[in-house]
């Protein structure tokens, strides 16, 4: 595919690359970083992201883009809400994957002594979910109360404070979920799963402030180097999952009747002003209640495994939660007027100015804690990286390597890693992943968020 | 020919390919390929029964709704199934049986999550060799 080089860090796809794109599509990579992205079909698939009827401003892919199914990982795009369309692809499976960060007032020498204490106590005490079920049990009620009110039934339930709502995204409850949106299957599929962590490249990490860029910022939220922090990564779970497969069904036969037309028949979709349409969007955000009460709940019994093994006085307050796989209702600038929109951010965090965005890495690698800036109102619709994005497969990731060889290696450089799975260390293992230095310094440079800490692991727990 | 499939792999992709001598060994093949995915499926039985109800508007959507039972009762059950059955399938389903056993972790090996089934670079098709499905799952 040939594409326009805008600059350094921008690339286009014009609207004449193939027919039927409505719009151009930019993508935010350095010259290496597109090497690695051209190994797969992401290019291809951002440009059938500019198809989707509705699409205002560009289609857009962050640096950490690479292939999913229907929308590219790393993918944004913004439809106008009265004439647009809702695409369960441009969400994704896991519906609110995310990340929430926690800090406290620990260093690397409080916690060195005990960190596999530590490391074991987080293990024991945070399901997976595959093989071992949720401490929690979930009536219906409380599962619909999870659903439609998100974090704030954990609290109800001492699981967190009102303190934790103010610095999650949408204080962890978007207002349109509907219980009765989300199928029964989804429901039973979920039931177990609260407060599980998941696998995959789901983990939950102590980590410590490696560097600070912007000490300034890094003050506002109580981080100074050497400071421990806890970042838990993970989503809606199989409830999630759920979902996005009933809506993608739902929606693929639905399109006929709206004749609308979409490359791949992952990108299904329907007008958002239809009844299928209005019917995801309230799933979807039932479905992110329940991520965001799952990563709360998550944080509480961190706080407990904290508590059990450095006493009482520990506390983890939130530095924030926000999701980076999900559809929100916004308002943005397009072409000099506002305009209210449906923004589509698959593996892409959002990243209004100011705001915490959290780029997890992998094990091994370090995360990052940028904020957002000026520069992703006015191009992205508010949006930023999210990961690394794969450079391996994962056959490729185990070849070769054993999870015993993956722990080893970790632990001489001080990382002390547990998982339930042999998979969850060799698949997941950091050469498997893009340089996440690279991505971080494309949304740096063009100005959609500043970097401000990099955040490095001593403890991981992985499903 | 017997039951066979081959997991393919790209970047970020788990994908299943499977053949038979007709369209539904060939499902039954990817069914087995999908519980591969999952658990190591050695050492499981046959000892509880589920009922698969696949609909969907054409043989894409129906074979991508089987496999999505699979991950409902892995998720719901803790079921790994390790034989397969179909009773029937038109033009609006599939209809059939599988048979296994609960995934205990002290006994049995986990792989892989799957999210679900995709209709990613699907395919389904006489092959040379009776019938070949492709499908990728999201891992």
């Amino acid at each position: 595919m040939q594409l326009e080089k805008i600059d350094d860090y921008r690339w286009l796809i014009p609207r004449t690359y193939k027919p039927g794109m409505r719009t151009d599509t930019v993508i935010y990579a350095s010259e290496r970083l597109l090497q690695a992205i051209r190994q797969d079909q992401s290019l291809e698939q951002a440009a059938n992201v500019a198809m989707l009827p509705g699409i205002v401003g560009r289609a857009l892919a962050m640096p950490d883009i690479h292939q999913g199914y229907g929308f590219p990982i790393g993918g944004v795009a913004a439809v106008d809400e009265e004439h647009g369309v809702v695409s369960p692809g441009g969400v994704g499976f896991d519906i609110n994957c995310g990340v929430r960060l926690l800090s406290s007032t620990l260093t690397v020498k409080d916690i060195k002594a005990k960190l596999r204490d530590l490391v074991h106590q987080l293990f024991r005490d945070i399901p997976s979910g595959t093989g071992q079920s949720s401490r929690i049990k979930l009536s219906d009620t409380d599962l619909n109360n999870v659903l439609e009110k998100g974090p704030r039934w954990a609290i109800e339930h001492d699981m967190g404070s009102e303190a934790d709502l103010d610095h999650t995204e949408e204080r962890g409850c978007i207002a349109e979920a509907d219980a009765y949106a989300v199928s029964e299957r989804a429901k039973q599929r979920g039931r177990a799963q609260l407060g599980t962590l998941g696998s995959g490249n789901h983990f939950l990490e102590v980590q410590f402030v490696d560097e600070v860029f912007d000490a300034q910022t890094a003050a506002q939220y109580n981080l100074e180097k050497d400071r421990i922090v806890v970042l838990i990564h993970t989503g809606s779970r199989g409830l999630g999952h759920q979902v996005c497969t009933d809506y993608v069904s739902q929606l693929d036969s639905a399109m006929r009747k709206y004749e609308l037309h979409v490359p791949d028949r992952q990108l299904a979709c329907a007008p958002i002003q239809s009844p299928e349409g209005q019917r995801y969007l309230h799933a979807m955000a039932a479905s992110a209640n329940f991520a965001w009460t799952n990563r709360q709940c998550i944080a509480h019994a961190t706080r407990g495994a904290f508590k059990r093994v450095f006493g009482d006085n520990v506390n983890l307050p939130v530095i924030y939660d926000v999701a980076h796989n999900i559809a929100k209702r916004e308002l943005h600038m397009v072409d000099g007027r506002q305009r209210r929109v449906v923004v589509h951010r698959k593996g892409a965090t959002r990243a209004f100015p100011n705001q915490p965005v959290f780029i997890p890495g992998s094990m091994g690698t370090a995360s990052y804690f940028l904020t957002g800036q000026e520069g992703a109102m006015r191009e992205t619709f508010g949006s930023a990286c999210h990961g690394a994005g794969r450079v391996m497969s994962r056959s490729a990731a185990k070849k070769g390597v054993t999870a015993k060889e993956i722990q080893k290696e970790l632990e001489s450089r001080g990382i002390i890693v547990e998982s339930l799975t042999r998979e969850g260390l060799t698949e997941e293992k950091p050469d498997a992943y893009k340089d996440i230095e690279s991505v971080v310094d494309v949304v740096h440079n063009a100005g959609l968020a500043a970097r401000v800490a990099r955040l490095r692991p001593i403890g991981v727990i992985k499903g | 020919m017997a039951l066979e499939f081959e997991l393919l792999e790209h970047t970020s992709d788990v994908g299943i390919l499977a053949r038979g001598d007709n369209r539904e060994e060939a499902l039954v093949a990817a069914s087995h390929g999908l519980a591969s995915i999952l658990v190591d499926p050695a050492g499981f039985r046959p000892l509880e029964e589920r009922y698969f109800k696949a609909p969907g508007r054409d043989e894409a959507a129906q074979i991508v709704n089987w496999l999505n039972e699979i991950l409902f009762f892995f998720d719901t059950d803790g079921l790994v199934f390790v034989e397969f059955t179909i009773d029937s399938w038109n033009s609006a389903e599939i209809i059939g049986r599988a048979k296994g056993e609960r995934f205990d972790i002290d006994h049995h090996e986990l792989r892989t999550a799957v999210k679900a089934a995709t209709y990613h670079q699907f395919e389904s098709h006489p092959a040379s060799r009776g019938w070949e499905i492709r499908v990728f799952v999201d891992v």
